[in-house]
């Protein structure tokens, strides 16, 4: 059965207050925790106030979060998703800029974005035999391709006219406006995954694609609709990116694939599938950013920060085979 | 043997296939634009593409076992990064020793990834992310917000700069080596043992940890001695470079028909297929195509020759059962 907990760090029974703090969710949380006490350790400004108006420009490639940790449990993976974000991004600048409305704006974002899911889907579902890697490869390549002959020599846009942007960068009280929909779609995906026979199929899928096949799950259409949802949701990210940059350029969301990834799997959620949950992964996000806007502050060598993510992401894959050999060395004895 | 064996003999083997469509390229290009075989044009594409060539080799290995490695431009730029620094702070200016450090690096980096995958038991794709973010965040800690420019590289720059030999004789040496390599030697078919059936290759005594292991520090090595090759041709050292360009590298192998379960893949192909995206980026402006859309262009072929490889061999499979069915 596919297992609740991502990562698996101790061998105590499934219930009860122990599993609960030793499974790999309670230590995220503790984690979390930890790098509050490290932000106020290191940096006098770290306070909630100015976490929350800092967070913005690092929610954006959160939304897309949801969608990755879906393909994950299928089995796949999608490289795809900045190159997305690149194209719905410019193409939302162009149609700003054209004079169309701010509501057609979003519309064209989150269509762009749910238009190049749908390709990435279909290409998977008809090329069952190559791993999603190459074909994300390829998209990747050309959806970044089609921006830049869009953006042409100059290799830039900005928006003209951020009246509707600015609304969406707005603040409700002391929380950005963007943090209220990353937690809306939190809570609609975690219904989906988890309170769904859609989300539960994803698990089954993952766990063993052929039993799923015979179980009389349609497999290749739950990949095209995840594939579509993920698209929908970098642009998602797209519209949310240009709330605080106001323009987009050939680079934009260059490397968020790879933040995505590697938050998902830092939650626990496993690349083979069938495992994790959005629980885990949506703590794993917020370590992150946290730990960002605490260096951040500091100025410290905002590369350092590539370093740290690297580290924790490596050591926190290895847990589970260092916890089993440790396992493994006191049954011997 | 007759014409038709000829023709069946191409058309079931990748790389000759590969080399028929290198000529048609070739030739389509050189009648829409006659100078496009000089000597000078050649030697720019081969200099310009010098890393991917280089780094090609060592994905072939880790593709073979089954795995992809994603780190390897951090890794350069960990290299590139120290060998310039080196320089720039006037340590040292032996250009061989230089080598032999980049290198060195390279292949301490390769070895990390391959034992985390090997032993810590780890998907390759995890890992090498891991590592992409520690290197490439090494590269900027040690570089300090400084680089390394043209002035701080001279001597080393002589090396690899426009119209010397040096990158080409690199070049040369590692395709000679790793198609000796690859083809005749235990070393090199163990590769294609573990990554065809990982336990039957156990079964038959091969180790398959330090297999996989070795396939990773091959590809660090290379990665390492791209850093300081890097350094030379672009007489410059910055932390951000070849950022992204790993994924050149994995499309190279791809479209030279290194199959990404392993087991599948050669020197050869992985040869052309660098080829193949080095030619037509360099063709598309002779021909009339703005350089913009070369991005687009490579995109597109990726997608065909990989889409083109799982039609013919449905088709195949199709064959075989009908023949199977008499």
């Amino acid at each position: 059965m596919a297992g609740k907990s991502g990562r698996a760090i101790s061998a105590a029974p499934k219930d009860g207050l122990r599993s609960r703090i030793l499974s790999w969710e309670g230590a995220l949380v503790l984690i979390f925790l930890a790098v509050q006490i490290f932000g106020v350790s290191i940096s006098p400004n770290y306070n909630f106030t100015n976490v929350l108006r800092e967070m913005p420009k690092y929610l954006a490639e959160i939304f897309m979060l949801f969608g990755m940790a879906c393909i994950l449990i299928l089995g796949d993976i999608d490289i795809s998703v900045g190159s997305i974000v690149c194209l719905s991004a410019t193409m939302a600048c162009f149609a700003g800029n054209a004079g169309a409305p701010f509501p057609v704006v979003v519309l064209v974002c989150l269509g762009i974005g749910l238009l190049c899911g749908m390709v990435n889907g279909f290409l998977a579902i008809k090329l069952q035999e190559l791993p999603t890697m190459i074909i994300t490869l390829g998209t990747q390549i050309i959806f970044r391709g089609i921006a830049e002959v869009t953006l042409k020599s100059g290799g830039s846009v900005s928006m003209e006219d951020v009246a509707g942007l600015m609304q969406m960068g707005k603040k409700l009280g002391p929380f950005p406006l963007s943090l209220f929909f990353v937690v809306l779609t939190a809570v609609i995906f975690s219904v989906l995954l988890n309170r769904t026979v859609f989300g539960r199929e994803l698990y089954a899928v993952g766990a063993n694609k052929t039993a799923a096949y015979y179980a009389g799950i349609e497999v290749q259409k739950d990949r095209f609709i995840c594939y579509s949802l993920l698209g929908g949701l970098a642009g998602v990210c797209g519209i949310f990116l240009l709330a605080s940059l106001y323009g987009a350029n050939t680079t934009t969301g260059s490397g968020f694939e790879m933040e995505v990834i590697a938050m998902c799997v830092f939650g626990g959620i496993a690349t083979t599938g069938g495992k994790g949950n959005l629980t885990g992964a949506f703590i794993a996000a917020f370590v992150i950013v946290c730990i960002r806007i605490a260096l951040g502050q500091r100025n410290i060598n905002t590369q350092l920060i590539l370093v740290i993510i690297g580290a924790m992401l490596i050591i926190s894959v290895l847990l589970p085979t260092i916890s089993n050999g440790l396992r493994a060395k006191k049954q011997k004895r | 043997m007759n014409k038709k064996s000829f023709w069946k003999k191409i058309t079931d083997s990748r790389d000759a296939s590969l080399v028929l469509v290198l000529i048609v390229l070739l030739a389509v290009i050189e009648i829409l634009s006659p100078s496009f075989l000089s000597f000078n044009n050649v030697r720019q594409i081969f200099l310009n593409n010098a890393l991917t060539l280089l780094m090609a080799l060592g994905m072939l290995c880790v593709m073979l076992t089954g795995g992809i490695d994603i780190s390897i431009t951090s890794i350069l730029a960990f290299a590139g990064m120290t060998v310039g620094l080196l320089q720039k702070y006037d340590v040292l200016h032996n250009t061989l020793l230089l080598f032999v450090i980049g290198a060195a690096i390279g292949l301490c980096c390769g070895m990390l990834n391959g034992i985390v995958i090997a032993k810590g038991k780890v998907a390759p794709i995890i890992c090498t992310m891991g590592f992409m973010y520690i290197w490439r965040g090494m590269a900027y800690v040690i570089s300090n917000n400084a680089w390394a420019s043209g002035k701080d590289v001279s001597g080393f720059s002589d090396f690899g700069k426009d119209g010397a030999a040096g990158p080409y004789l690199i070049l040369l040496a590692a395709y000679i080596l790793f198609f000796i390599v690859m083809r005749w030697t235990r070393f090199g078919r163990r590769f294609y043992a573990v990554g065809s059936n990982k336990e039957a290759a156990r079964i038959s005594g091969i180790n398959v940890a330090r297999t996989i292991a070795a396939a990773y520090a091959v590809m660090g090595l290379l990665a390492g001695i791209s850093g300081a090759l890097s350094v030379s041709i672009y007489a410059s050292a910055q932390p951000n470079m070849q950022y992204g360009k790993e994924m050149d590298v994995i499309a190279a192998c791809v479209i030279g028909g290194i199959s990404m379960n392993g087991g599948r893949g050669s020197v050869a192909g992985t040869f052309l297929g660098a080829m193949i995206i080095a030619i037509i980026a360099k063709a598309l402006p002779l021909v009339g195509i703005d350089a913009i859309t070369q991005n687009l262009v490579k995109g597109i072929i990726i997608l065909a020759v990989v889409s083109l490889n799982v039609f013919t061999q449905r088709a195949i499979n199709r064959q075989n059962l009908g023949r199977r069915e008499i």
